[in-house]
């Protein structure tokens, strides 16, 4: 029989995981390769707070300022604002926290009730959460401030609201830690978090357009948000502040319904937990061999036969987690879409004020400077380019084969990659806004060639040096080494530099060939060195051979 | 005279102050199934990643196949096959696409490597899941994928990390079948594993590791006879393991030690 010296409670239980969460951290702050962490850590710590306390003075003078101006029905807008924070935060930030998984915790002897009582206060632990508890300390003060007798009503209308968030953003977490869970379904989801973005950052550049069109249906729609959440608590607060409590107790109680639904899914979603709901997705054990016919595979014809095998090896093997990476393909959709919007906006610019950004002279200046960010984008997981390797980079290392090539190999489909992403940019630019005079042309051309060639000795310097393990599909804890974030920007910054005087040398000189003759002597010039830094890297691979491993295969 | 498969001489691994392999002197011979035996953190992968090429050795020398690892490393691994520790898999490929690639970076053509991988897949019971990602695969399935790959260039010398955690039964005769060929044809096997019944029934020679040191190294017969009080044959590999490893000062658990838990 188990022992049991006596029955310990939530409030142990709590305690006891506070503490694994502290060592977790600490330990992990305290390997030696994660000193850059820990200074990330205290530099991120320090803004966040500051952030969180010139907000919380802004809330707090808001409250202030819509009370005592008589603007009560405003304060809705303070809900919404905190609403939205506390429940969109953890969302966007599940790929780089260091997450805890709550499910660990049933292989001990815990109630579901206890369950849910501790996901509960770890949620309130989060940052979203103590941050919009600041908030809405901040905005009970300014309210006391400007109404004491609205006290006792803010501190109720808070307590409930808070009750209401904290069930909601742990229901969604969990639901979130069921669909990442899976394979399949991680990626689904990421590959919808990218679209999502990308539809905010298109709907953000129509409401630019259309926003003036588009105002009297925004206003139509506007008393459905009093049903949600932070719209009844704004509503509350108001019929609190003018007198009106019936109608303040009948939003209040709208907003613990919520609360009790929130907390009732959120206790259903945990009681299947606790029941031990299976997430995983291994296959089947084979079944046994009964005699399954040896298919011989024909030959296939390959086009890459003019590279090496190992090359060519490299090359398909690329090719195929390119293709079954969500998160890569979409950012390969991403820059011929962001060609588009800005094309449009600069359309829109250019009916604005013809004189500036019309005909060749505004594609002189926009065709360059848009390629050359498209650029920045696409070359920028070159720098950490065996991210997704995993243990398979064991494979490379027991193989007899140059790291030149797996680096060729890479190489060539980021090129292919460049290449197609590019002429398809500079179609769409020419249809939008026109293609700039040869000499531009061959300027901007020449100044890809010798950037992408340039960077890629830096990348696979930066990729040998600096590499961290990325998961496919996966949000958390999804980036690069801050060293080769660093290199890669700084990169880019000296390379947009350089360029930008060889283009500017064109005017001062009075010459439009110049730049493109000498972008030609820089990009044969980084050719050749790209050539011959390829034997350097190999050497260099086998020297780095222990820290990739143990970065990698983790 | 047969060259020897592999040589170490006063192999040595620090990492930091800790010296996890010191001064190893193996001898393995062209054809021999080797067991290679420690407990846990004695510096068995430490050793078979230096002998692998997966980590390279404080100081001392290692020959594999009579060639200097450090000045021909890339000759001496189209000799070699390997089951890494971690298994070394691209998990986003599948099992053929998986072994495709292995056979073409050890320079095979497409035709042979696509021949063997249908064997090998087919050998393995892994052919009838050609679109499972190896990510999907369970963890048997994994190592069995790892094994076709180790093999799909005819090595000389195998070397394999514990082959058969986690293989089913079925799988593992077959397995152990087929490497017990491979060394009747003169392959030589360097295999750990810490079940030490397998190591006794497929190898003929043996070496312990213990602290980073080698603790005994030779045939099974040499090692029975080796041992205080040993009677010849009637004396298991475990036997041999406990008193070899409990002369170099290790203390074995005693089960009256946790008295609270019996």
């Amino acid at each position: 029989m188990a022992d049991l010296v006596r029955p310990f409670g939530v409030g142990t239980q709590i305690r006891l995981i506070a503490r694994l969460r502290w060592r977790i951290m600490r330990n992990s702050l305290l390997r030696q390769d994660s000193k850059w962490d820990l200074i990330g850590m205290i530099f991120a710590g320090f803004f966040a707070a500051l952030l969180v306390l010139a907000l919380s003075v802004a809330i707090g003078a808001g409250a202030y300022a819509f009370l005592s101006q008589g603007r009560a029905h405003w304060l809705g807008l303070l809900f919404w604002a905190i609403f939205l924070f506390w429940q969109a935060f953890p969302i966007f930030v599940a790929g780089f926290g260091q997450q805890f998984e709550f499910r660990g915790l049933l292989r001990f002897p815990l109630s579901v009730g206890a369950f849910f009582v501790i996901s509960l206060a770890y949620g309130l632990a989060d940052f979203s959460a103590a941050a919009s508890l600041c908030w809405l300390l901040a905005m009970t003060i300014g309210v006391t401030v400007a109404r004491p007798d609205l006290l006792p009503a803010m501190i109720v209308i808070s307590g409930i609201f808070a009750l209401a968030n904290v069930t909601l953003e742990r229901l969604t977490g969990s639901w979130l830690e069921r669909l990442l869970a899976r394979r399949r379904t991680r990626e689904l989801v990421f590959g919808l978090f990218i679209l999502l973005m990308v539809i905010v950052q298109l709907t953000a550049s129509s409401v630019a357009s259309w926003g003036k069109a588009a105002a009297p249906w925004l206003l139509r729609i506007i008393p459905v948000f009093a049903v949600f959440p932070p719209g009844m608590a704004g509503w509350a607060l108001k019929s609190a502040a003018d007198d009106g409590y019936g109608k303040a107790v009948l939003y209040a109680t709208g907003i613990g319904a919520y609360a009790l639904i929130f907390g009732a899914l959120l206790w259903k979603r945990l009681a299947a937990q606790f029941r031990g709901e299976e997430l995983s997705e291994t296959a089947a054990p084979s079944s046994p061999r009964t005699a399954i016919p040896s298919v011989k595979q024909p030959e296939k014809s390959s086009h890459l036969r003019w590279l090496s095998p190992q090359v060519e090896a490299v090359v398909r093997k690329e090719f195929r987690y390119l293709t079954r990476n969500g998160f890569m393909l979409l950012s390969l959709v991403m820059p011929p879409v962001l060609v588009i919007l800005f094309g449009s906006q600069i359309g829109l610019v250019a009916k604005k004020y013809p004189m500036v950004s019309s005909g060749r002279a505004g594609s002189e200046l926009i065709f360059p400077g848009l390629l050359a960010y498209l650029l920045l984008i696409l070359v920028a997981p070159a720098y950490n380019c065996f991210a997704y390797e995993g243990r398979g980079m064991q494979t490379l290392f027991t193989a007899p084969v140059r790291f030149r090539d797996v680096f060729v190999g890479k190489n060539l489909i980021l090129l292919a990659v460049i290449t197609f992403e590019l002429l398809l940019s500079i179609g769409i630019l020419a249809l939008r806004i026109g293609l700039p005079s040869l000499p531009m042309l061959a300027a901007t051309m020449a100044a890809l060639l010798f950037s992408v060639a340039g960077q890629l000795i830096i990348a696979n310097w930066s990729s040998l040096n600096f590499p961290r393990k990325l998961e496919f599909g996966s949000m958390r804890n999804q980036r690069a080494s801050g060293m080769a974030v660093l290199l890669a920007f700084g990169t880019q910054i000296v390379v947009a530099g350089a360029c930008s005087v060889v283009f500017l040398s064109g005017r001062w000189f009075g010459s439009p060939w110049l730049p493109a003759g000498v972008f030609a002597v820089l990009a044969a010039s980084a050719l050749g060195g790209y050539f011959s830094s390829l034997d350097a890297l190999s050497a260099l691979a086998e020297k780095k051979q222990e820290v990739l491993l143990n970065a990698l295969c983790k | 005279m047969p060259v020897d498969a592999i040589v170490s001489e006063k192999l040595t691994r620090r990492f930091g102050e800790l010296t996890a392999v010191e001064s190893i002197d193996l001898r393995v011979e062209s054809g021999q199934f080797f067991g290679f035996l420690g407990p846990n953190g004695a510096g068995k992968s430490t050793t078979i990643k230096m002998l692998t090429g997966l980590l390279a050795p404080s100081s001392g020398r290692m020959q594999i196949l009579g060639l200097d690892f450090a000045a021909q490393s890339r000759e001496v691994k189209r000799q070699i096959g390997v089951v890494p520790e971690g298994m070394g898999l691209f998990e986003r490929l599948t099992g053929a696409e998986y072994l495709d690639f292995v056979g073409r970076m050890y320079g095979l053509d497409g035709r042979t490597t696509a021949q063997r991988t249908a064997e090998l897949l087919d050998f393995m019971q892994l052919a009838d899941r050609p679109k499972t990602l190896v990510a999907d695969y369970s963890h048997g399935m994994q190592k069995k994928l790892a094994l076709a790959a180790a093999v799909i260039h005819r090595p000389k010398i195998l070397f394999l990390d514990e082959p058969f955690e986690g293989v089913d039964a079925l799988a593992a005769g077959a397995l152990k079948h087929l490497l017990a060929r491979m060394t009747e044809n003169g392959v030589t096997i360097f295999l750990t594993s810490h079940v030490l019944e397998i190591v006794e029934r497929l190898c003929s020679h043996v070496a312990i590791i213990h602290k980073g040191r080698l603790v005994a190294q030779g045939s099974l017969a040499e090692l029975r006879s080796g041992i205080a009080g040993g009677e010849g044959g009637t004396v298991t590999l475990e036997q041999i393991f406990l008193s070899v490893v409990g002369r170099d000062g290790a203390v074995q658990p005693q089960p009256e030690e946790l008295s609270w838990l019996t």
